[in-house]
C-alpha cells in the first residue's frame, strides 16, 4: 500500500511563502493498494494535484470522504479525472438523515457556488453511503466509523494484506474525556486506529491554543499523542494543520511532539507532521506459499 | 485483525457530556445494560459507577429499589429508562430510590432515547429532585 499526502492543511487553503514545506492545500491523501486500486481520502484542494498526476486513460477510483466540510470537498470540481468520460468515480461518505450524499454534495457542485452541476460531470460518478460493516475495495478491506467532530463525520481504516492505514483527519476524541484514563471502548475512533501501521490524525492545535478551541472538533498535540499511544499505532502523522501555522511554527511543533512522544515512552521517529507530497510505503506481505503436491 | 466492541459514538458523546454535569444522569445501551452513570448519580446512590460497573437491566432496575408514591416497588417494565429504550419515546415519572446507606430520595426522572441514523442506541435518564415530595432531600 502506497500513501501520498496531497493536502495536509485544515479549514482553508493556506498558500504562500510561509507554508511551502508543509503545504497549503486542504485534506487529501492518495492511496494505491497492492492490487493497483486507487483511493483518494477526502477531496480538499489537494485532490486537484492528485488528479493532474493520474494518467489520462480509463481509470476507476474511489473517493472516501470523511465529512462534507468545505476543506474536504472543495477540490472535487477541480479534479481533472472527473471531466473525462472514461473515468469511473465512486464517492463514499457519511449518511445523514437529512439528505442523500449526492444531494448534500450537490449543494456545493451547483450554482451559484460552482460552474458545473453534478449531472453535468462527464465522468461516471456514483455516490454511496458507507456501510456500517466492513467492505472491500480492490485488495483492501475498508471500515468506516463515526468519530467525534462537528456533524456526521467518519474516520477510515484500510487493511491491505498485513498493513493498515487509519485516517482520522478531523477528530476531537478528548472532548470531555481523559484519553489517558478512559476505557478503550469509550474512546472515539479507537477501533479504527488500533495497532495501525500508519495513523494519520488530526493535530490542528498546539496545547496552548486548544483551550480557546474546545468543541471545535479538532485535537491538540497532546491529545493526538495520547490517542496514538492508547491505540498503539506504529507510526503517527499529525495532519490537518491550522492555516495560521507557518512552516517554522510547524517545525517547532514537530520537535515538541517528538519530545512528548519520547516522554510517553515512544520512539521519536514514529511521530511526524504531515508534509504535502510526502510518501509512505506500507509493506504488504504476500500470503505464505503453501506446498502443493 | 479483531476489533474491540466499540461503543457507538452517540453513547461516547453522551457519557462525555454526562461526566461534566452536576445533575444525576444514567446511560443505558440499546440492550438496556447500564453502561454509565455520573458522579452526581453516584453521590445520590451512595456508590460510584466505578465501584458498581456495568449491570444488566433486571439488576439495575431493582438495585436501588425504585418505589412509587405508595411505597410499592415499580415494575421493571414501567421504569422510565426501560420505557424509553423499548418504545423509543421519552418517559417521565416520580419515584423514590434508596441509596446504599438506606436513605430514600424522592426524585423525578426524565428519560429519552438516543436515536441515531443507525437506529436506537440506548437511552439517557436524568434525575431531578422532586418538587412534590421534599425537594429530593434524603430521608432515613
Amino acid at each position: 500500500m502506497k500513501v501520498k499526502l496531497w493536502g495536509t492543511r485544515g479549514s482553508i487553503p493556506a498558500p504562500g511563502p510561509e507554508t511551502i514545506r508543509y503545504g497549503g492545500n486542504t485534506s487529501c491523501v492518495g492511496v494505491t493498494l497492492a492490487d493497483g486500486s486507487m483511493l483518494a481520502l477526502d477531496a480538499g484542494t489537494g485532490i486537484r494535484c492528485l488528479g493532474l498526476a493520474l494518467p489520462d486513460e480509463p481509470t476507476r477510483l474511489h473517493i472516501l470522504l470523511t465529512h462534507l466540510h468545505l476543506d474536504h470537498i472543495q477540490g472535487l470540481v477541480f479534479f481533472a479525472p472527473a471531466f473525462r468520460p472514461q473515468t469511473e468515480i465512486v464517492i463514499w461518505g457519511p449518511a445523514s438523515p437529512e439528505a442523500s450524499l449526492r444531494d448534500r454534495i450537490a449543494r456545493y457542485i451547483s450554482a451559484p457556488l460552482s460552474p458545473v452541476e453534478v449531472r453535468e460531470l462527464p465522468c461516471d460518478v456514483s455516490f454511496r453511503h458507507c456501510p456500517e460493516s466492513e467492505w472491500e475495495i480492490g485488495s483492501a478491506r475498508i471500515r468506516a466509523g463515526s468519530v467525534s467532530h462537528r456533524g456526521p463525520t467518519l474516520g477510515y481504516r484500510i487493511d491491505d494484506g498485513d498493513s493498515s492505514l487509519a485516517y482520522i483527519p478531523d477528530h476531537e476524541p478528548a472532548l470531555g474525556a481523559d484519553l489517558d484514563e478512559l476505557e478503550e471502548d469509550w474512546i472515539s475512533g479507537f477501533e479504527l486506529a488500533r495497532d495501525a501501521s500508519l495513523l494519520i490524525h488530526d493535530g490542528q492545535y498546539t496545547d496552548a491554543e486548544y483551550p480557546g478551541h474546545v468543541g471545535w472538533g479538532h485535537s491538540a498535540t497532546s491529545h493526538a499523542l495520547s490517542f496514538a499511544r492508547r491505540t498503539a499505532a506504529e507510526r503517527t502523522v499529525l495532519f490537518h494543520h491550522d492555516p495560521l501555522h507557518s512552516d517554522d511554527q510547524l517545525d517547532a511543533l514537530a520537535a515538541e511532539a517528538r519530545e512528548k512522544w519520547v516522554e510517553l515512552g515512544g520512539d521519536a521517529g514514529a511521530i511526524e507532521l504531515a508534509a504535502e507530497r510526502s510518501e509512505y510505503e506500507l509493506p504488504v506481505r504476500a500470503p505464505q506459499a503453501t506446498a502443493t503436491a | 485483525m479483531s476489533f474491540v466492541t466499540q461503543r457507538p459514538l452517540e453513547l461516547i458523546l453522551a457519557r462525555n457530556l454526562m461526566s461534566a454535569l452536576s445533575t444525576p444522569a444514567f446511560l443505558v445501551d440499546e440492550g438496556g445494560l447500564l453502561v454509565f452513570y455520573n458522579e452526581a448519580a453516584g453521590m445520590l446512590l451512595g456508590k460510584r459507577f466505578e465501584e458498581l460497573g456495568t449491570v444488566g437491566p433486571q439488576e439495575w432496575g431493582s438495585l436501588f429499589g425504585p418505589f412509587d408514591e405508595s411505597g410499592e416497588p415499580i415494575p421493571y417494565d414501567d421504569l422510565p429508562l426501560v420505557r424509553a429504550v423499548r418504545a423509543g419515546r421519552p418517559a417521565h415519572a416520580e419515584l423514590t430510590i434508596r441509596s446504599t446507606d438506606g436513605t430514600q430520595h424522592d426524585v423525578e426522572v426524565s428519560a429519552f432515547p438516543i436515536q441515531t441514523p443507525h437506529g436506537s442506541q440506548g437511552a439517557i435518564a436524568v434525575f431531578w429532585p422532586s418538587l412534590v415530595n421534599g425537594n429530593g432531600a434524603g430521608r432515613a
